[in-house]
């Protein structure tokens, strides 16, 4: 009786977050799961997650858009900030590394800070460099902290190049030999990413989630 | 003689002149790079005499305006003759250098936004800037900002506004359409929030959103009143910058354009037929197909530039909505840039079948950007230009 209490609760957290339901609700949901006794390692990766699964879907089906995933990725947020404090003694299980940054001479970051909302709250560790990052800087990153993903954003085209750069930068140090580079952002298509030889392309912050856990799971 | 003007405003009603309309805008940083690769810099920079120093002599002085290349090249520019309505904040916030470091310089926009610019890139000044920080966030400081956005201002209109004597100055301009600007519902959301604070603000304070649209349309129809009750018709076309897709689709669902801003378009789109004006051309970058039925709905009938790397297609769009828009752009850029072949594959797949469609203008899905380089755009040119005449 007590599992199938703890899924309901779970499958409510979801659906809230997959209906995209007011903050209030959803942070009431998450208090009542916590007040019956589940870990908050659990609510994160069965309620909230899968919440945020079922947004991902409805945003490849073309139901929801930019603004319904922005609210999911907030929602997700104002709820991860309940359970964080809550979870001293858990530990949730990271997807990955993730190595982030908008390339030398491209300041900008919008997508890549969206898609960094995604794969945070979908469990992945993102260690941000920020925008205008150097080759070196991101090649010191990957020899630090050696990730499964670097992924490279820019929104201009004339920062096409630097791409190619930090791609032979990062093979002429020889570090990162097993990385996975993703490339995303406005500039960005997938014909681009086989010619400066990354290994995939992601035209959209759903679509650079995805990559991301086919490569985790390999 | 048929002019420019007249090719332009027959063409978005679907009626065939001589020769059908190109229409290009290019980046000026694409200029200045032209003119390093051999463009004559006479034939590109636009000159005017004016009262020196901003009017503060009687000396008349020449006085450099900028640069453009339609003449050199012989496209028509998109922008001609614009209504002068200043739709902006006034005052306005004064632009100036917050900080600047190695590589960076932050800035206060006329709009009140922070923005950043790199200081590394080639033509670093044209790039477009990373805003950083809006100057509203919330119902107060909305309401703030609302002070800056008095429709009535007289300050909205030149100082010698005369809707007659501009009448008689407009009749007379040929080169190119007369245009009136307006700024759609999400950009004036997005630009004075920013991109992500505006759609999150549809799920967090959706009061507050319905505030800022029902304010918008107000003062969008109340600050081109006098302009659109005076010229009326002679206004060729409104162009309506929206700027709100990217390249998954639009920023916001068709659930929330169809409960925020329908209606509120309804009513601009209605003020202006009353007044004859029945071209409005929709501005907007990214794919717009999932909410094409309802910008129809909304009273829009243009649409530029059609970015095909998101996935618009001028000739899909003709067969499924007919007549119901004039269509301008759609060439793919970067194939364009890659001339040869490339550029004519490109050029043939489209502008033949929607010349005989009709109401189609040819040129690029966006400005020219810096890719192209003065001599595959030359080769477009020529090749474009065989394609124009209808006999």
């Amino acid at each position: 009786m007590r599992g199938k209490l703890m899924t309901d609760v779970l499958s409510i957290i979801a659906a809230a977050i997959g209906n995209l339901d007011s903050v209030d609700n959803t942070k009431a949901f998450v208090t009542t799961a916590v007040s019956q006794g589940l870990p908050a390692a659990d609510i994160v990766e069965r309620g909230i997650r899968e919440g945020l699964e079922i947004v991902g879907q409805k945003y490849e089906a073309g139901e929801y858009f930019l603004s319904e995933l922005l609210y999911a990725g907030s929602l997700v947020s104002d709820l991860l900030g309940i359970l964080k404090p809550l979870m001293k003694n858990q530990q949730l299980e990271t997807k990955g590394v993730i190595v982030l940054g908008t390339v030398r001479g491209d300041i900008h970051d919008i997508g890549k800070n969206i898609f960094k909302m995604l794969v945070d709250s979908a469990g992945f560790e993102v260690h941000d460099l920020g925008v205008d990052v150097e080759p070196a800087s991101f090649v010191e990153e990957v020899r630090r902290s050696d990730p499964q993903v670097l992924g490279l954003s820019a929104l201009l085209t004339t920062a096409l190049a630097e791409m190619k750069s930090t791609l032979d930068t990062l093979g002429v140090s020889g570090v990162g030999s097993s990385v996975k580079v993703l490339l995303g952002g406005n500039a960005i298509q997938k014909a681009f990413a086989r010619e400066i030889g990354a290994d995939a392309a992601a035209l959209d912050a759903v679509e650079g989630l995805e990559i991301c856990r086919k490569w985790a799971q390999k | 003689m048929i002019t420019p003007r007249e090719r332009f405003k027959e063409t978005i009603r679907f009626r065939k002149l001589d020769v059908l309309p190109w229409i290009e805008n290019v980046f000026e940083e694409t200029i200045l790079q032209w003119f390093s690769q051999g463009l004559p810099a006479e034939k590109a920079t636009v000159i005017e005499f004016e009262m020196g120093r901003g009017g503060t002599t009687l000396l008349n002085w020449p006085a450099v305006k900028g640069f453009s290349a339609c003449s050199y090249f012989g496209f028509q520019t998109l922008y001609g003759c614009i209504v002068p309505v200043d739709v902006g904040p006034i005052p306005r916030y004064k632009q100036r250098v917050l900080n600047e470091t190695d590589r960076h310089v932050e800035f206060l926009t006329e709009t009140g936004a922070k923005a950043r610019r790199s200081k590394s890139g080639k033509y670093a000044w044209y790039s477009m800037p990373m805003f950083v920080d809006f100057p509203v966030k919330d119902r107060e400081t909305w309401y703030e900002y609302r002070k800056r956005l008095n429709p009535n201002d007289p300050r909205r209109y030149p100082k010698d506004w005369n809707p007659e004597g501009y009448t008689r100055a407009f009749e007379s301009y040929q080169d190119g359409n007369t245009m009136l600007r307006c700024n759609g519902f999400y950009s004036f959301g997005a630009e004075i929030m920013g991109i992500p604070t505006f759609n999150l603000m549809f799920h967090r304070d959706p009061e507050l959103i319905r505030d800022m649209i029902e304010y918008w349309e107000y003062f969008t129809v109340e600050s081109v009143r006098s302009a659109v009750e005076t010229l009326k018709d002679r206004i060729d076309v409104v162009y309506w910058w929206e700027d709100m897709a990217e390249r998954h689709g639009p920023c916001v669902s068709p659930k929330l354009y169809k409960e925020f801003f329908l209606p509120h378009y309804k009513r601009v789109t209605a003020f202006l037929a009353k007044n004859k004006i029945d071209r409005i051309l929709m501005d907007s970058d990214g794919n717009i197909n999932p909410i094409l039925d309802l910008i129809v709905e909304a009273g829009i009938n243009g649409l530029w530039p059609l970015e095909v790397n998101a996935g618009m297609d001028a000739v899909a769009i003709r067969k499924k909505y007919g007549n119901k828009l004039f269509l301008m752009g759609n060439l793919d850029k970067a194939e364009l840039a890659r001339g040869g072949q490339a550029m004519m594959r490109e050029v043939d797949s489209k502008v033949p079948v929607l010349k005989e469609m009709g109401g189609y203008i040819p040129g690029a899905d966006h400005l020219i950007p810096v890719e192209m380089t003065l001599e595959r755009f030359r080769e477009y040119a020529e090749y474009i230009k065989k394609l124009l005449p209808f006999s």
